[in-house]
């Protein structure tokens, strides 16, 4: 660009006119706008999406799962997971403007080689236990149309494989985001099935602590599969990634507390749909067939398949994404050549990876009776719930880390909060936890 | 040779072999060849002391032993140039110029030349890793018994850039003097894989022309995040520096509110021009074309012609066509760099230069643009608008990234790439030859 002014000027001299002709055109370049409501949109995306992506096959069956075994009686935890969740997502979305970092980085760069591999192997064994779940969706979706599971698994894993080599990330997320409508069929069949909410209401501000061993499993898959540590991973790299700059905080903000209101609000619509469709009878649900009864009231002799294809749909995008985040989080963590563009040869190990949770997922699954896979389903996101204190750990501490945030680090309240979120789901997990060693050594106290 | 996570830890003793502390990081001043550690950080009971490495007389494997009874607890402040070891550089990315990428390092690689100890590679390998987590030994044998060797690599001080850093311990003012010299593309693909706060420190140190060339090679993403990163009246430098088509095609893409502040502060001619580009739509030929041209009266002579040519200095892919254009402006005429050259100095260009050329309106859709550019095998089309006055002019580079956009061109699985043969006209030999058309004119 030496040139650049002198040769502009120089035109203009050796031309009678250098300004170009006006000519009566409407401007009208700019890929985006961002003005009002689009401006909301255009950063409205990442915590919802994440939130949204809550509702996978793990979300679906395990309130599903509650609904019919212990109809409206869980409802309360409900208030408790939107504040927790609200809580984390936030704090991850603040962690992700401000330092425009993603998590595993972070870890990386804040507390070394040993406890980033500490906090991937937590990862990669949450990310393939949820793969197991949303392989295990898919095929139990696919059941009720008489598909059997060693034909589903195989063929779904290998399209997910070629189709994340070959497809763009963005469209996934879109048709991702697409199939997730069906989830709207919840709330109309609640509403159609419940004549009177007072019970649902009263159900809400009624705690009722059971030390009922399976009852706390439940409540531990819950909290799992609503704040999923995979969730927390990739909100933060969806916001760094954006872009998304310190002026439009508190857009992510929002957004982060709007994903997280909603996937919430889906689940209680689920749990009372279910609750109605079994009329609170303590039902068990061994087949996804079970779990449709709940779609019943508005979609009547079709409600097997609409549950069918919105399970299937969940199912098949969430594994797609699963595998491919392990993969691209723990390279950047160790530094490792990472990307859908590159050969083999230059990224062996983020391939690796990828491949590796797909296998494994469709292996066991495979492995599986076609009976368990509900309770394979259920089990996972109890897996979750015991995992995540470790990703809730690292991220409250990075986020009060003033080197890294600030005047953005938690303050004296967003920590009470925070801690108090914390404690709340380490406190569950000991409980189950020892419940259950309780429960094996011949003890009951349910 | 020895490495900075085997050092952190170790004990320090007084002369009397008496322990203190532990060492808790290494100081160095950067900006040597191989920077030299200047002090350590140590651990005693109770706080963090900095010891200056002149009163320490070694450190082995069994610590550092000090020279001097008593310390001087001075608070420590760290200067300007100089970084602590595990704090802002262990774990962190830091730019491999060699290898044209971002990469995170592992551990420290430091020598004893003289009577100091220097700096002289980051460790980027699975050795670093195993290393740090305390099972190099182990994994070495197992590989061995494999038949196999754990996999080193190192990275030469020399070829290091360190970032800023998002944990930096002070504001660091890295000279990226090598970053620097790197091609504005390679630069700018680096870039494309930093923080926003690591971007604005190499950014930093280039001048407008040169921040201009890396903002021209950057994905539009990327360049609306960098510009509105930037204080307004930088941002208008640079975009002064860029091609106005380049410049239009950035600006369109930022908010409305940095778009009028940064336009505000351009000079009054450049923000004109770019304003002007913006009346056109983005898929039009007046929306891919620069007003960079070399233009001159037809009643001028060859030799006074190449004595323009020369006055201009214009960039390598505008010189190869002059346009001829009547008192009103109007494209008469075009000359190339061969015609002028072979012409006998005093021959009137009128003479000589190919009259009626081929030329496109300025809303001519950018597909077809890119068909006539393909059709005739031009370097660049001339551009008019309904008078016939000369606007502006496409260039192949231009018009190729129309049908084969780098954005997309980069999502392109490439797995199995080496299988395909045949890459059509999106494939990258074509992309590429538009890259160094774009590329050599610097």
């Amino acid at each position: 660009m030496t040139s650049g002014r002198g040769l502009r000027e120089a035109v203009s001299a050796s031309r009678v006119t250098s300004r170009l002709p006006h000519l009566p055109v409407p401007r009208l370049r700019g890929r985006f706008r961002r003005r009002g409501l689009l401006a909301f949109l255009a950063v409205m995306g990442p915590g919802l999406i994440a939130g949204v992506a809550g509702n996978d096959a793990g979300g679906l069956t395990t309130y599903s799962v509650m609904g019919a075994e212990t109809g409206l009686t869980l409802l309360w935890i409900f208030p408790i997971t939107i504040l927790i969740l609200a809580v984390v997502q936030e704090m991850v979305a603040r962690l992700g403007v401000i330092t425009g970092q993603g998590l595993s980085d972070l870890i990386r760069e804040r507390f070394g080689v040993r406890w980033t591999a500490f906090a991937m192997v937590v990862l990669l064994v949450a990310n393939v236990a949820n793969t197991i779940a949303n392989l295990a969706g898919a095929a139990a979706a696919l059941d009720i149309f008489g598909v059997p599971k060693w034909l589903t698994v195989p063929v779904v894993a290998v399209a997910i494989w070629g189709l994340v080599l070959f497809a763009s990330y963005r469209i996934v997320e879109r048709v991702f985001l697409g199939v997730m409508v069906v989830f709207l069929a919840y709330p109309v069949a609640a509403v159609l099935a419940t004549p009177d909410w007072t019970p649902v209401a009263r159900a809400f501000v009624t705690p009722s602590l059971s030390m009922n061993p399976t009852t706390l499993l439940l409540m531990v898959a819950v909290v799992g599969t609503t704040i999923t540590p995979y969730m927390q991973f990739y909100l933060q790299s969806a916001v760094a990634e954006k872009g998304i700059g310190e002026e439009e905080l508190r857009l992510e903000q929002a957004d982060a507390v709007a994903g997280s209101v909603w996937t919430n609000l889906i689940a209680v619509f689920i749990v009372v749909a279910a609750a109605a469709a079994t009329a609170g009878l303590g039902v068990t649900i061994s087949s996804a067939a079970d779990a449709a009864q709940a779609l019943e009231p508005v979609a009547g002799p079709w409600a097997e398949a609409l549950f069918g294809i919105g399970l299937f749909g969940a199912s098949v995008l969430a594994a797609t994404i699963m595998p491919i985040s392990t993969a691209f989080v723990i390279c950047e963590a160790f530094g490792w050549e990472s990307g859908v563009g590159k050969r083999f040869g230059d990224a062996p190990i983020f391939f690796g990876i990828y491949t590796f949770v797909l296998a494994v997922g469709a292996v066991l699954v495979l492995l599986v009776a076609e009976s368990a896979l509900v309770p394979i389903i259920v089990g996972s996101q109890n897996l979750q719930g015991l995992l995540l204190p470790v990703v809730l750990v690292f991220l409250v501490l990075l986020v009060n880390d003033r080197r890294l945030m600030g005047g953005h680090a938690n303050g004296r309240w967003t920590n009470l909060l925070a801690w108090g979120s914390v404690i709340v789901v380490i406190a569950l997990d000991a409980v189950m936890l020892g419940v259950a060693l309780l429960g094996s050594l011949g003890v009951s106290l349910g | 040779m020895r490495f900075l996570s085997q050092s952190i830890g170790l004990p320090v003793r007084d002369p009397s072999g008496e322990p203190i502390g532990v060492i808790a990081d290494l100081i160095v001043a950067i900006g040597n060849r191989y920077p030299p550690v200047t002090g350590l950080v140590a651990r005693t009971d109770r706080r963090l002391i900095h010891l200056p490495w002149r009163n320490v007389e070694h450190l082995d494997d069994g610590g550092a032993t000090l020279r001097v009874p008593t310390i001087d607890i001075g608070k420590f402040r760290q200067r300007q140039d100089e970084i602590l070891l595990k704090q802002d550089l262990l774990d962190k990315q830091i730019v491999d110029i060699e290898g044209r990428k971002v990469i995170r390092v592992n551990d420290v690689s430091l020598d004893e030349v003289g009577r100091g100890l220097r700096v002289v590679a980051v460790d980027v390998g699975a050795a670093g890793l195993l290393r740090r987590m305390g099972v190099e030994g182990p994994a070495r044998r197992v590989a061995r018994g494999l038949g196999r060797a754990v996999p080193e690599r190192y990275i030469d001080w020399e070829d290091v850039d360190p970032l800023e850093g998002t944990i930096a311990s002070v504001r660091l003012r890295v000279p990226h003097a090598r970053l620097a010299q790197l091609h504005p593309a390679d630069l700018a693909s680096i870039i494309e894989e930093l923080t926003p706060r690591d971007r604005l420190g190499v950014l930093g140190v280039l001048n407008d022309e040169a921040f201009a060339d890396v903002v021209e090679e950057m994905e539009p993403d990327t360049q609306v995040e960098v510009l509105e990163d930037l204080e307004p009246a930088r941002a208008a430098d640079i975009l002064e520096e860029m091609s106005p088509d380049d410049a239009a095609d950035l600006v369109a893409d930022l908010s409305d509110r940095s778009r009028d502040e940064i336009l505000a502060l351009m000079e009054a001619d450049e923000a004109a021009e770019v304003r002007d580009l913006l009346a056109f739509p983005e898929d039009s030929a007046g929306g891919l074309m620069t007003t960079e041209l070399v233009a001159v009266p037809e009643t001028m002579t060859a030799s006074q012609a190449i004595e323009r040519l020369r006055e201009l200095e214009p960039d390598a892919e505008t010189i190869y066509y002059v346009y001829v254009v009547d008192n009103d402006d109007r494209l008469v005429g075009v000359l190339s760099l061969r015609d002028l050259i072979v012409a006998q100095p005093d021959t009137p260009i009128a003479e000589v230069m190919i009259k009626e050329p081929v030329a496109v309106g300025v809303l001519e859709p950018a597909e077809s643009v890119a068909e006539t550019i393909a059709h005739y095998n031009l370097l660049a089309i001339p551009v008019v608008d309904d008078a016939g006055r000369l606007a502006g002019i496409v260039t192949v580079d231009d018009a190729i990234d129309t049908v084969a956009p780098s954005a997309w061109r980069r999502r392109l699985p490439r797995v199995f790439s080496r299988a395909q043969h045949d890459p059509g006209p999106g494939g990258e030999p074509m992309a590429a030859a538009g890259r160094r058309a774009g590329g050599s004119r610097r």
